[in-house]
């Protein structure tokens, strides 16, 4: 029996659907076992054919990207309810990933295309034809359907989508599985590390980074120690800073918050002590976009809570 | 789940009207009885109390409690007497919690907010308890040998004490001989007891002790380990000199071309280059100082060794580490005066008639370089007109040492009194802020120098000395009259401010002590546990916790000896099992975690470990944790956000 598989995107750079081919000679052996019932990226199918299938009939669907749109919406949920498991494919369904930073802008429309910019239909004449309407803010996969599991990454590094392969073709994917390892990426990185303190804040471009030493140490801001492990640590062995895609640790909470909690306690100017704040507090303020740097991937699921927080403290006030 | 399961016992206390006359005891106890897993609640009169105890220990059997929150005071204060008791009903003591509703509720509000907020304090503490673990504390064996820094007065009383006890002690002393200041001092306020009399026969006694080894001329060198097993390594300089052998016959200093400026003396005399520090030194031998010798290095001079009869003098004698395990550690290192450079206004270091404290003691010392004639630097002259300047870099915020040095307004009267003594048609001027004489007898000392000796006691800042012709000129203002006074002095001696002896800094890093922003050892507590430092099983003793005279440095060193040996006569050590926790699964080996630890608790390889008994629970590298992988015991961020939830559900009170 193949495997019937759903592959769709929603709010995506396209990346996620090239991102099988990184399997290379594996997808010979892999291909063969699947039965491709949907991926508008590889065959043509419509809405329609999807909502033909009969309910649950999907093994497994996969989806990557944002839920930015009205049909973003309506399409994962159709395809839920079409599926038996459903997992969230790389960064942006899993965590929001890089367009769900517009929330951190909830007016971005305005600031992008001016004042009074409303999607317009191109055919004024059949306004059933506009293009679906934005939802008030991007969302991860799972604030909108179930999600069964999460295959990880911007996009899924090879050897993980290998692995959730292996485990969906012989039926053993475990509901809420992630995967990528529990342990941070540290673990797998071969840069070592010297005295464990943060004296300056660099972003790559300003420096040529050591070859052999933990990036942290050099002044970049690593965030493999708040990111799952999985990728080999492909970013720091070449240079870069890991930029969190694989999304925190299971008990690391919101990474961002995490994170800064790591540099505030490595931060050292001088003599340890009061004297040195305000030379430690210059240091962390040269991190140029903490949102960007922090929450690159991140921000959609964990700061929500934060700014529903907010808006209810002004409720509140008012 | 836990909370399906839990039996809990809340237990509200009345503290007598400190609570209760606050607090609604009752519907605290009635609306706790209503939390879920809660299985039994009341409130007693004074649950500290045997009654109240033995109410506990009832309801723990009866109810078959599975945790229990008393509401009651800081834990601070019953935490311990609480556990105990239901240790002794049964319970694991870590199940026990107190929800603090005295200084955090009834002291600090009123009216029926009071009552609410103590039935939320009650409420979080009830989800805490749920989620905590049954824990153990860790256990240890204790070496039982303590190690003294410092071979001062303050030392040297610590190494008897505890070697009195029968206990080992390793006395490291960084100089040739013990003795520290306190040798070097003529009498001693307000007693006016020679110094050295009532101190030579402790340093005997030390080098008598068949219990004390004294390393002189030896430094801490690194210090590893944890309370009760403490791995310390001590640097020995060679002496070039066999104290053995060493008859003190004093025929090589006499044949040693070297002249270089006699500490002991603060540089008022010289000394050869094998020198003995002063006649009574412990341990009695010479020792050869190689920064001056002539001989070592080259081959050039070798006159002493061959005039030693007694062959001690050996050149080859090398630098020796030694290694050693102790259970305690006691810090005495003493003070050192506030250096001459640093008071320019005051012409020291410039000036040669302008010295300071240390260097008059030496000149009132009968075995000192005037033979106790007080003779002046620059001529030896007798001087008839003599200033003495209190508070010199003390009390001086803007330009040197904010703090007061104590002992200074003492030993200024007591210069000036022997100076009288020492040359009665003399005129001595003290020049003072104000007299701080709060010890026992000695506002009577000050007076009676003030009365009986005729010194002339100004009240008011120096603001300038300088040199003219062969006087010593000072300026200042009289503050009672306003008016600007002018001494032309033969001779100026400044009560220099007293600051920690060099080195202290490095040594308290070794040792992982903290300092405080004067650089004099900090204790853990500044009224309740001035004895020890925050690092459990080492102990402070005299000058180097702060500026102290004898009396006090003696007081504080009989007292840090006794919590040596209390410490050395437990038959093991406990260690609260409520410390960081590496959950091995989570923990990538980063190693953020290490250097945020202030006691050096934390080693990392593939993983972090955390040493159990150098924790101290501070929760420091929880926080800088960034997978989550390091947790504390019984403050899981599961359980935290479970009381964040308890505190802010909406109070149902009633009142
Ligand atoms: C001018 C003057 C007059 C005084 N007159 C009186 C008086 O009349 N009456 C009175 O009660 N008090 C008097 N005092 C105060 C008295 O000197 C001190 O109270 C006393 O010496 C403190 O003893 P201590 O052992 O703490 O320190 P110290 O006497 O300073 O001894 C410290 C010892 O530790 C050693 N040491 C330092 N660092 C290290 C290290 N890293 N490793 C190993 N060893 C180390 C030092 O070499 C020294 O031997 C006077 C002080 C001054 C300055
Ligand atoms: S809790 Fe504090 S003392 Fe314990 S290991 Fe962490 S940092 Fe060190
Ligand atoms: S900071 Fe956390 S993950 Fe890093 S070594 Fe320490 S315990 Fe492990």
């Amino acid at each position: 029996m193949k495997l019937k598989l759903a592959v769709y995107w929603t709010g995506s750079c396209g990346g996620c659907d090239v991102s099988f081919l990184e399997l290379g000679p594996g997808l010979l052996d892999v291909l063969p076992q699947l039965e491709i019932v949907f991926w508008p990226a590889l065959v043509d199918a419509k809405r329609g054919d999807l909502e033909k299938l009969p309910s649950r009939s999907i093994d497994v669907a996969l989806v990557n990207g944002v839920i930015r749109t009205a049909e973003n919406k309506e399409m994962v949920e159709l395809l839920r309810e079409k599926s038996k498991q459903l997992g969230a494919y790389g960064a942006c369904a899993h965590l929001g990933g890089v367009p769900a930073l517009a929330n951190h802008a909830p007016g971005f429309t305005e600031v992008v295309f001016g004042p009074g910019f409303r999607p317009a239909s191109p055919w004024p004449e059949a306004p059933e034809d506009a293009p679906p309407a934005l939802l008030p803010e991007a969302l991860p996969l799972d604030e909108v359907v179930p999600v069964d599991f999460v295959v990880p990454g911007c996009p899924p590094p090879a050897g993980l989508i290998a692995r959730f392969f292996q485990a969906a073709l012989s039926g053993e994917v475990q509901a809420g599985q992630v995967f990528a390892e529990d342990k941070a990426l540290c673990e797998e990185c071969p840069r070592t590390r010297e005295e464990r303190r943060l004296t300056r804040i660099v972003r790559p471009h300003e420096v040529v980074p050591d070859p052999k030493t933990c990036l942290l140490d050099q002044g970049m801001v690593c965030l493999g120690p708040v990111t799952r492990g999985g990728c080999q640590a492909a970013c720091p062995q070449a240079g870069m800073p890991c930029t969190g895609c694989l999304g925190p640790t299971p008990k690391a909470g919101d990474p961002a918050l995490a994170m800064l909690s790591a540099l505030a306690s490595l931060v050292r100017a001088g003599e340890e002590g009061e004297d040195a704040f305000p030379q430690e507090n210059q240091i962390l303020d040269s991190l140029v976009d903490p949102i960007g740097t922090l929450y690159k991937y991140a921000y959609a699921k964990y700061a929500r809570p934060l700014q529903r927080l907010a808006r209810r403290r002004e409720e509140v006030r008012a | 789940m836990p909370e399906t399961r839990a039996r809990i016992g809340v237990f509200v206390c009345h503290c007598g009207k400190n609570i209760a006359g606050t607090v609604d005891v009752a519907k605290v106890a009635e609306q706790a009885a209503r939390i879920p897993g809660v299985v039994y609640a009341t409130h007693y009169e004074y649950m500290c109390s045997d009654p109240g105890q033995a109410l506990l220990k009832r309801a723990i059997r009866e109810h078959r409690l599975t945790g229990v929150v008393v509401a009651a005071c800081s834990p601070t204060m019953h935490e311990d007497t609480f556990r105990k008791a239901a240790e002794e009903a049964g319970l694991n003591p870590y199940l026990v919690e107190i929800a603090n509703i005295r200084e955090q509720v009834s002291w600090v509000h009123s009216g029926p907010a009071a009552t609410e907020k103590a039935v939320r304090v009650t409420r979080t503490m009830v989800a805490k308890v749920q989620g905590n673990r049954a824990l153990r504390p860790a256990e240890l064996g204790v070496v039982r040998r303590a190690l003294v820094v410092g071979g001062g007065i303050a030392g040297i009383q610590a190494a008897l004490d505890i070697a009195n006890a029968g206990f080992d002690v390793i006395l490291v002393e960084r100089s040739p001989s013990i003795g520290g200041h306190m040798a070097q001092l003529s009498e001693t306020f307000p007693t006016l007891d020679c110094s050295q009399c009532i101190l030579t026969p402790k340093m005997v006694e030390v080098a008598r002790h068949p219990r004390i080894r004294i390393l002189a001329y030896s430094e801490v060198e690194e210090v590893s380990g944890f309370v009760g097993n403490y791995r310390v390594r001590i640097r020995k300089k060679p002496t070039f000199v066999d104290p053995s052998k060493c008859n003190l016959c004093g025929e090589c200093a006499r044949v040693c071309p070297v002249r270089v400026p006699n500490e002991f003396d603060r540089g008022l005399s010289t000394r050869t280059a094998i020198y003995i520090p002063f006649p009574q030194a412990i341990p009695s031998t010479y020792t050869l100082d190689v920064q001056n010798c002539l001989g070592i290095l080259p081959l050039r001079c070798g006159k002493c060794a061959e005039v030693c009869e007694a062959k001690a003098i050996d050149f080859d004698m090398h630098e020796e580490i030694l290694e050693e395990e102790v259970g305690a550690i006691v810090l005495a290192t003493g003070y050192e005066l506030y250096p001459k450079e640093a008071m320019a206004e005051y012409g020291y270091g410039t000036v040669p008639d302008v010295i300071d404290g240390l260097e008059f003691e030496r000149l009132l010392s009968a075995s000192g370089p005037t033979r106790g004639e007080i003779r002046r630097p620059s001529d030896g002259k007798v001087p008839k007109e003599v200033v003495f300047i209190q508070c010199s870099g003390s009390r001086d915020p803007e330009h040197h040492k904010p703090y007061c040095s104590k002992i200074c307004c003492m030993y200024t009267a007591k210069h000036a009194l022997l100076y009288r003594h020492a040359v009665p048609d003399g005129q001595a001027y003290v020049f003072y802020i104000d007299i701080r004489a709060g010890g026992k007898d000695y506002e009577e000392f000050v007076n009676r120098a003030m009365q009986e000796e005729r010194i002339l006691y100004i009240r008011g800042k120096v603001a300038k000395v300088f040199r003219e012709g062969d006087k010593v000129v000072v300026w200042g203002v009289d503050t009672l009259t306003g008016k600007r006074v002018e001494v032309r002095a033969d001779l100026v001696v400044l009560a220099q401010a007293v600051v920690p002896s060099p080195g202290t800094a490095e040594l308290a890093r070794k040792l992982r002590v903290a300092c405080g922003s004067e650089g004099f050892l900090r204790e853990a507590h500044p009224k309740l546990r001035p004895l020890e430092a925050l690092t459990a099983g080492v102990f402070l003793a005299g000058a180097a916790q702060g500026p102290k005279d004898i009396p006090e440095s003696v007081a504080q060193a009989s007292g840090a000896a006794a919590k040596v040996i209390a410490l050395l006569s437990a038959p093991k050590l406990a260690h609260a099992p409520e410390v960081a926790e590496v959950n091995e699964e989570l923990c990538s080996g980063c190693g953020i975690c290490a250097p945020q630890c202030p006691y050096g608790a934390i080693s990392v390889d593939e993983v972090a470990h955390v040493n159990e008994i150098l924790c101290e629970g501070c929760g420091t590298c929880v926080a800088a944790c960034p997978s989550g992988a390091m947790t504390f015991r019984n403050v899981e961020d599961e359980q935290v956000l479970r009381m964040v939830r308890a505190a802010l559900e909406v109070a149902d009170v009633g009142v």
